[in-house]
């Protein structure tokens, strides 16, 4: 199984965060982690979220990147989640 | 003036003018606001088929189709059209009304979220808040679904919105938006694994059509010498009768074309998905193949085969590109051979009507610019198989989503687009009976289009994949207790006749064509006919079944 954490930039818009989500599940990938927080002016959500699946995470950023609410999608670097985890286990 | 009257201008903007569609309680202002229109509304018999006409209409023009219905069943009528636009990258722009904003979520009176409903199915959709959204929402929605890799858009629009007076304004309209030229990279890459290549294949879909790069791939075909073989939805894209077309690939695929991929040192993908029906057995296609794969949608490239040189962009770009002359002469004529070798025979043993004989026939005398809109099953292969085709806009096919029901409604979208063309819907006894109602949208309208309908009295398919993969065991397949189509069409104002003798054929084929309005041939074929050659499920594409004796 894959792990890995994304970041999305997501227009503030009528089921966008619905939208990402169903694309997640839809695409097989199980979600272990979701936050979600609407900018300061209300125009956008800054959206991480950790997946986990046996297909390629490419294949799931590549169909986030092209919806039409989603600006900025990326993954975060596996070592970043390495981080989290040890950061995790050493209660930081 | 209203957010009806708006929305209608906008569509007048948009150069829509054609919209099919079914009225009712919520959408009522969109309608009173049409009667002022020059757009032309067309009424189906129920709403999925106004999903599916727009479908056709757009598959045929290359426009976007249009259709609307109003809240409630319907517009989840609506539903599976959308779908079947949305697997097939179809521009469609479903309108919906919706119950009044301060009715929505209290389960009022035909109310449903459609726009929940729809959001897998969707290339985007919007939800009308406010008035003074529309005139963005409206433009937003045509640019989108006509945009890079096109798809349906839906728009739900309150009633109570749809009634506000407000000054809407907007300029001009809208276009698609350009696809982005591909990196010189992933060019640069593309041409050194062709220029390694000895077999190289090119595996060509409904994206060239939809890019509207008919032309760059004849000029790449005919440059680098590249046979070509098409998915359902490419047929067409190089014409069915060129040297280097070696047919369809996949479960039913020619063996030609099936045994060139399997062959292969490289696979040029061109505006295709890997789709399950085109490949067999995934980890068994083309195994010998390297993949350079051009798409608009950079998310289908290496998401079901990693492609070693992935080419993203507009393909008119990237045909172009890579257009140059390869040294592959040897396996150029093996090709050409094993096309040679392995035409269709249409020596059927028997008497009754040989359906792949019917359609050969057919294509050869229906003119070259004919547009053959199928339902989904047996008759749908057959005609991917022996139908000849020109350009991908003449075969309208549910590839993705496999709906029956479609043919009559998109040759309806089909004859409006182009109401001086040779219409014809090719479909069977299972797949008429889901949209049979829009027999009375042909009388209304007078619409010319010929109905093929292929009887076996039997859901021909799937009786076939239980003849041959369940044992025999046949379960709920018998539709022997059809009614009469040909005095059914009758009833409803089509001119009908039946043909039941491989005789008479030639002279069933000048009747359907001679025909000045609606008409339905009602053909009968033996119930045992089957799809050949054939890939059973889970089979690599190199194990095809010929025709067995059971």
């Amino acid at each position: 199984m894959n792990t890995l954490r994304l970041q999305l930039r997501v227009k503030h818009t009528e089921g966008a965060l619905v939208r990402v989500l169903g694309v997640t599940r839809r695409r097989r990938f199980d979600l272990l982690h979701l936050r979600a927080d609407a900018t300061e002016d209300g125009n956008f959500l800054e959206v991480q979220m950790t997946v986990q699946a046996d297909r390629a995470g490419h294949t799931l950023l590549a169909q986030l990147a092209k919806l039409e609410d989603v600006s900025e999608a990326e993954i975060l670097e596996p070592a970043a989640l390495e981080r989290d985890a040890q950061a995790a286990s050493f209660g930081g | 003036m209203k957010g009806a009257q708006f929305l209608v201008k906008a569509l007048e903007q948009e150069g829509v003018e054609v919209i099919f569609g079914y009225p009712g309680g919520a959408i009522m202002p969109v309608y009173d606001a049409l009667i002022d229109s020059k757009i032309r509304h067309i009424l189906v018999r129920h709403e999925q088929a106004a999903a599916l006409a727009a479908d056709g209409y757009a598959r045929a023009s290359g426009k976007v189709g249009v259709c609307m219905a109003t809240s409630g069943p319907g517009a989840t009528n609506l539903v599976t059209g959308i779908a079947n636009a949305y697997m097939d990258s179809v521009p469609v722009v479903a309108i919906t009304g919706q119950v009044a904003t301060s009715l929505m979520g209290t389960d009022a009176f035909q109310e449903v979220d459609i726009f929940g409903i729809t959001l897998p199915v969707v290339k985007h959709s919007f939800l009308v808040r406010t008035a003074s959204e529309l005139p963005e929402i409206v433009h937003e929605a045509f640019r989108i679904a006509r945009s890079g890799r096109p798809g349906p858009v839906l728009i739900d629009l309150p009633k109570d919105i749809a009634n506000t007076i407000a000054d809407y304004e907007f300029d001009g309209t809208t276009k698609a938006d350009g696809s982005a030229a591909p990196g010189k990279e992933a060019i640069a890459r593309a041409l050194k694994l062709l220029r390694a290549s000895e077999r190289p294949v090119a595996y060509v879909g409904g994206g060239v059509g939809m890019a509207n790069a008919l032309n760059e791939l004849k000029t790449f075909i005919e440059t680098t010498g590249i046979p070509a073989v098409a998915t359902l939805k490419g047929l067409g894209a190089i014409p069915t009768k060129h040297d280097l077309a070696l047919g369809m690939m996949g479960m039913h695929g020619s063996k030609a074309a099936n045994h060139a991929v399997q062959e292969s040192d490289l696979l040029v993908c061109i505006g295709a998905r890997f789709d399950d029906r085109a490949t067999g057995r995934l980890n068994a296609f083309a195994p010998h193949a390297k993949v350079v794969h051009m798409d608009v949608d950079a998310a289908e490239i290496s998401k079901l085969r990693h492609a070693e040189a992935p080419v993203a962009g507009d393909l008119r770009d990237s045909l172009r590109a890579l257009a140059s002359p390869l040294e592959i002469e040897p396996w150029r004529r093996k090709c050409v051979a094993m096309k040679k070798a392995n035409a269709w025979d249409y020596n059927a043993p028997g008497t009754d009507v040989y359906a792949p004989d019917f359609l050969k026939r057919l294509s050869e005398r229906a003119g070259e610019n004919c547009i053959v809109a199928c339902d989904v099953g047996q008759h749908q292969m057959w005609v991917a198989q022996h139908f000849h085709f020109n350009n991908p806009a003449q075969h309208l096919t549910s590839g993705g989503l496999g709906t029956m029901g479609f043919g009559l409604p998109a040759a309806i979208g089909a004859q409006f687009a182009f109401p001086d063309a040779t219409v014809i819907n090719v479909s069977g006894d299972g797949s008429i009976m889901m949209n049979l109602q829009e027999f009375a949208t042909l009388r209304r309208y007078d619409l010319p289009i010929k109905v093929v309908l292929f009887d076996n009295s039997a859901l021909g398919m799937v009786r076939q994949w239980q003849e041959l993969f369940h044992d025999r065991r046949y379960s709920e397949v018998d539709l022997s207790d059809n009614p009469d189509f040909a005095l059914v069409a009758q009833s409803m104002g089509l001119t009908s006749f039946r043909v039941d003798r491989r005789e008479d054929v030639d002279s069933a084929i000048d009747q359907l064509l001679a025909a000045r309005g609606p008409v339905l041939a009602h053909v009968i074929i033996h119930q045992e006919a089957n799809v050949w050659p054939i890939v059973g499920p889970g089979k690599s594409n190199s194990e095809m079944m010929d025709e067995v004796t059971l």
